[in-house]
């Protein structure tokens, strides 16, 4: 496993302010996402932070009326650049989604390889690929018997560490995560929760999520992200961990942490 | 304070509770039958018209009869309710037998000049009174299937890549063509018919003969824009059914949209696609006017679509139908039913890939 | 020691996203699709475009009339091409094809949805999709040998209620009598028979749209309005029509323009008359633009081909008015559904 980087880039966006078409939806969401840190986006629905994780690899932009300002620099290069290929960039940044969203045409196998394949990296595919991210995604001893099989076949928990698979067979410097275990059961979690520890090792990771819990166990450093009646979403506190969830500067950290609202 | 008056209407009357009285199912049942028999007894004893009789014996007893059982049971409601019922099936079985009167007539009519000869053989010496063990639709099957085929090869790829536009860029024009493919699909058959027979056959632009005589190609094109807008429209609908989420995995793991759409898209909207092409397919098979425009009829087997007269199985439908002769118009019944099948066979088959869709469909919920 | 981000700050600057791909692969991809588009455009443009250019003389000889008059002579130096009678004729089979057809469409589709028991609605959808997508050539074969007797006999049924003798007073009905007064020999060939045929035709169309706009109603809304004690008659009239009312004219207008466009499934059940026949439905007598053009288009001097064209354009035109006005009101009616 020696092609895997142990150390990772750096994230870090400025002033990101996010609209879909007139309507102001993010507000000058400064934060640094340091190597081999994890990140938890914390924060009520429609506060914005979904949004905020689609700029950070470009995929923001795939929505039609999408606007944004500011910059999201990868070690210390700005991603929206004139001259920077959108496409390079979700390359370098991989991202698992919400609902686990296999390629419903391809075997276990195909999906893993698939980004080598979308990406014209054909010359990377070897079995050990396949073996190296399913191990990676914690997966590997429940399909290793079946990677013919069709993506589908799989339970709703093992698509979503199959997905996650998908993306480290890519190696990406950076990996995102909406909510990926919102549709999962507390086992699924658990392994998934498991494997974005392990990960970390290798590769600067940004979680979102609802569970408070969750992002206690895994994240280093958390930021919370509050939309106000009508205003757009901002960050309000950010900072390690343990200092949001017990130590809240905010009064409206405080509350929302302990289930106060949201 | 006075108290607020709570009950300003009155209570419903109805008595849910109340065992609907078993004599109802006997009412309702003498309802249904009586005006029937008695309208049967009074049409045969004074020798009326069934047409007649239909309208103004059996369903103004129906009327009566059903009204009376319905406000007699239900009250008010079940007047209104008993029309409905009524003027539903009295409209639903006329429908039923239109249109199994169509299929019923095209098979048994159809089948009387079926053989394998009708099937295999060609026109040739052929006269209207020449018996039905003679000559058939062969060559005319062979010319559908070589205009609908040339007429596919191009239609099927351009009406994709309009649905690709239309579902999978941001171009500026998707507005634009959505509303021109929806044009399209009014253009009445023999004005495309007309526009191309103009174009290419009638003698134009100062020449004294067109640009071509009447051949199986230029029939082909005359289909084109009466199969593009079907292909079209649902291959956009089966491009819309493919998650976003799939393409946006594809996206996510840096594949530029040529790819995402190639590996990721179309196989997961490829049933859907040949849903379109059999539908549009099933569209112009039978189309006869723009053929009838741009193509000359032969008796003989032509194979070679750019030159030449050649029959298709509507244009020799089209011959056969107004002959006198009964062997004719039974070969008219016969390319009939041939059209029929072919239908039938091409929208059995996008139907069976529609239904193993929608399965998978629900298996990934 | 967690910070509190200042969000107060200065807002940046808008950044344009680059919505063009970068690679060659994409350019090309994109490109072929955008041509491929671009020939939808080039063919209706050049349809319309040409349809007209071949038409201005037609137009420029004949002026208004060609609408309104009732002449066609292709004889050379007399040439006078009107198509009144066809288009009126076009108009008027396919009202009456509405008419008939229609209720025959709500009611079956309103059957199939709500009433008939589940493996008979099945049959029956696929059956009515099946006749949708049948070619007009089969339904005028059927036409002519099996509808036309039927709908004849009934013309002459209902010609027999054509005049009306009151004691003081004694008059025609002027549907259902003749324009010369005198009893005609054959009730085949009339508007009437035809309205028929085209009946026939678009009922699968609109009841196929019918049942689908049907099926996708809310059923918590008729359950709920069932639940306040509404009857079925009442839930339909007063929740079911009025909602799907939208979507279901629309099928209606698509049934229409395929009925004005229909050429051959008429085309031989029609007696076409270069002679306005404005109401008398049962009279033998009538056209229909397709028709003409089907007629005409053979032996046609080049003079009276662009008077087909012309005709044509004209047709074309109305189909145009009338789909475009489907496609405004289902799309207001039915956002979800796109036709």
């Amino acid at each position: 496993m020696e092609n895997i980087a142990t150390s990772a880039s750096h994230l870090r966006s400025e002033d990101v302010n996010v609209w879909f078409g007139e309507r102001h939806v993010l507000k000058n969401v400064s934060l640094n996402f340091p190597g081999n840190q994890v990140t938890a986006l914390i924060g009520p629905s429609g506060c914005g932070k979904s949004t905020f994780l689609r700029t950070l690899n470009r995929m923001h932009e795939l929505i039609p009326s999408a606007g944004f300002a500011g910059r999201v620099l990868l070690d210390d290069k700005d991603i929206y650049g004139a001259e920077v290929d959108p496409v390079d960039v979700r390359l370098n940044i991989g991202m698992v989604f919400q609902k686990p969203n296999p390629f419903p045409t391809m075997s276990i196998r195909e999906n893993v390889l698939s980004g080598l394949k979308l990406t014209g990296r054909r010359g990377y595919i070897a079995e050990e690929v396949v073996e190296t991210s399913l191990r990676r995604a914690s997966i590997w001893n429940e399909v290793k018997d079946r990677l013919n099989d069709p993506a589908l076949s799989l339970s709703g928990g093992q698509q979503q560490r199959l997905c996650i698979a998908r993306s480290l067979a890519m190696n990406p410097e950076v990996l995102l995560m909406d909510e990926p275990c919102s549709a999962l059961d507390p086992g699924s979690t658990r392994r998934i929760e498991e494997t974005i520890t392990e990960l970390s090792d290798s590769m600067t990771i940004v979680i979102v999520t609802h569970n408070m819990q969750q992002a206690q166990r895994v994240s280093h450093q958390t930021a919370f992200f509050l939309s106000e009646e009508g205003n757009p979403g901002r960050v309000v506190e950010f900072g390690k961990t343990d200092d949001v969830f017990n130590n809240p500067v905010d009064p409206r950290t405080n509350d929302y942490v302990n289930g106060h609202f949201g | 304070m006075s108290e607020l008056d709570l009950s300003a209407l009155p209570r419903p009357k109805s008595q849910p509770w109340q065992v609907r009285n078993p004599k109802n199912t006997w009412l309702i049942t003498a309802a249904s039958v009586l005006p029937m028999v008695l309208a049967v007894i009074i049409t045969l004893g004074a020798a009326l018209d069934p047409t007649v009789a239909t309208i103004l014996v059996f369903l103004p007893l129906q009327i009566i009869a059903s009204v009376s059982v319905g406000q007699y049971i239900y009250g008010k409601k079940g007047r209104g309710d008993a029309l409905l019922v009524i003027f539903t099936i009295f409209f639903s079985t006329l429908v039923g037998v239109l249109l199994v009167s169509v299929m019923f007539s095209v098979v048994v009519n159809g089948i009387r000049a079926m053989s394998p000869q009708f099937i295999s053989q060609n026109n040739v010496y052929i006269s209207p009174t020449t018996s039905l063990g003679y000559g058939g639709v062969g060559h005319a099957v062979l010319g559908t299937v070589l205009i609908v085929g040339l007429t596919t090869l191009f239609t099927i790829p351009l009406g994709i890549l309009i649905a690709v536009y239309l579902t999978e860029t941001r171009g500026r024009m998707r507005s634009t063509v959505r509303t021109l493919v929806q044009a399209m699909s009014g253009l009445p058959s023999v004005v495309s018919g007309l526009f191309i027979f103009a174009l290419l056959i009638s003698p134009n632009f100062g020449n004294a003969t067109g640009f071509t005589q009447q051949a199986g190609w230029v029939g082909s094109i005359a289909l084109f824009p009466l199969m593009l807008p079907t292909v079209a429209r649902i291959a956009e609908e089966a491009l819309r059914l493919v998650p976003q989420e799939l393409r946006n995995g594809a996206y996510a793991l840096g594949a530029p949209a040529f790819k995402a759409f190639w590996q990721v898209t179309l196989p997961a909207a490829r049933s859907g696609l040949i849903t379109a092409a059999l539908l549009g397919v099933a569209r112009i098979i039978g189309e006869t006017a723009p053929l009838i425009l741009t193509t000359a009829p032969a008796n003989n087997t032509n194979l070679n679509v750019f030159e030449g007269s050649i029959a298709t199985l509507p244009t020799y439908l089209y011959s056969y139908i107004s002959q006198a002769q009964a062997t004719s118009q039974q070969r008219a019944w016969g390319a009939a039913l041939v059209i029929l099948i072919l239908v039938f066979v091409l929208f059995s088959l996008a139907r069976v890939l529609g239904s193993a869709k929608s399965t998978k469909a629900k298996k990934r919920k | 020691m967690t910070q509190l981000q200042d969000s107060s700050g200065e807002i940046p600057p808008r950044r344009q996203l680059r919505t063009k791909p970068f690679s060659l692969a994409d350019r090309v991809f994109y490109g072929v699709t955008k041509g491929a588009s671009s020939i939808s455009i080039i063919l209706v443009s050049a349809i319309l475009l040409f349809l007209f250019s071949q038409s201005l003389s037609t137009f420029q000889a004949q002026g208004l009339d060609f609408i309104t008059g009732s002449q066609w002579n292709n004889t050379k130096g007399d040439e006078v091409f009107q198509i009144g009678p066809m288009l009126w004729g076009s108009v008027l089979i396919s009202i009456l094809g509405i008419i008939g057809g229609v209720p025959m469409a709500i009611a079956a589709a309103y059957f199939i949805e709500f009433m008939a028991p589940k493996p008979v609605a099945k049959v029956a959808t696929v059956m009515i999709d099946l006749l949708a997508a049948m070619p007009s050539i089969v339904i005028g074969l059927w036409g002519l040998y099996v509808l036309t007797p039927v709908v004849s006999h009934w013309s002459e049924l209902l010609y027999t209620m054509h005049h009306v003798e009151l004691g003081f007073a004694s008059f025609d009905i002027p549907l259902l009598s003749m324009s010369n007064g005198k009893d005609p020999n054959t009730f085949g060939g009339t508007p009437f028979v035809a309205g028929w045929i085209v009946a026939v035709m678009i009922v699968p169309i609109i009841t196929s749209v019918t049942r689908e706009i049907f099926s996708q109603m809310d059923r918590d809304l008729i359950n709920s309005a069932l639940a306040l004690g509404g009857s079925r008659s009442s839930v339909f009239m007063r929740v079911i029509l009025p909602t799907a009312s939208g979507g279901v004219t629309g099928g209606v207008l698509l049934g229409l323009g395929r009925a004005l466009g229909e050429t051959v499934a008429i085309f031989y059940v029609l007696n076409l008359v270069s002679d306005i026949n404005w109401f008398n439905i049962l009279e033998s007598k009538g056209g229909s633009i397709a028709s003409l053009v089907l007629q005409k288009f053979g032996e046609g001097t080049s003079e009276e081909v662009k008077a087909l064209m012309a005709a044509g354009l004209v047709l074309f035109v109305i189909t145009l008015l009338v789909n475009w006005l489907a496609a405004v009101i289902v799309n207001r009616a039915q956002p979800w559904r796109k036709i």
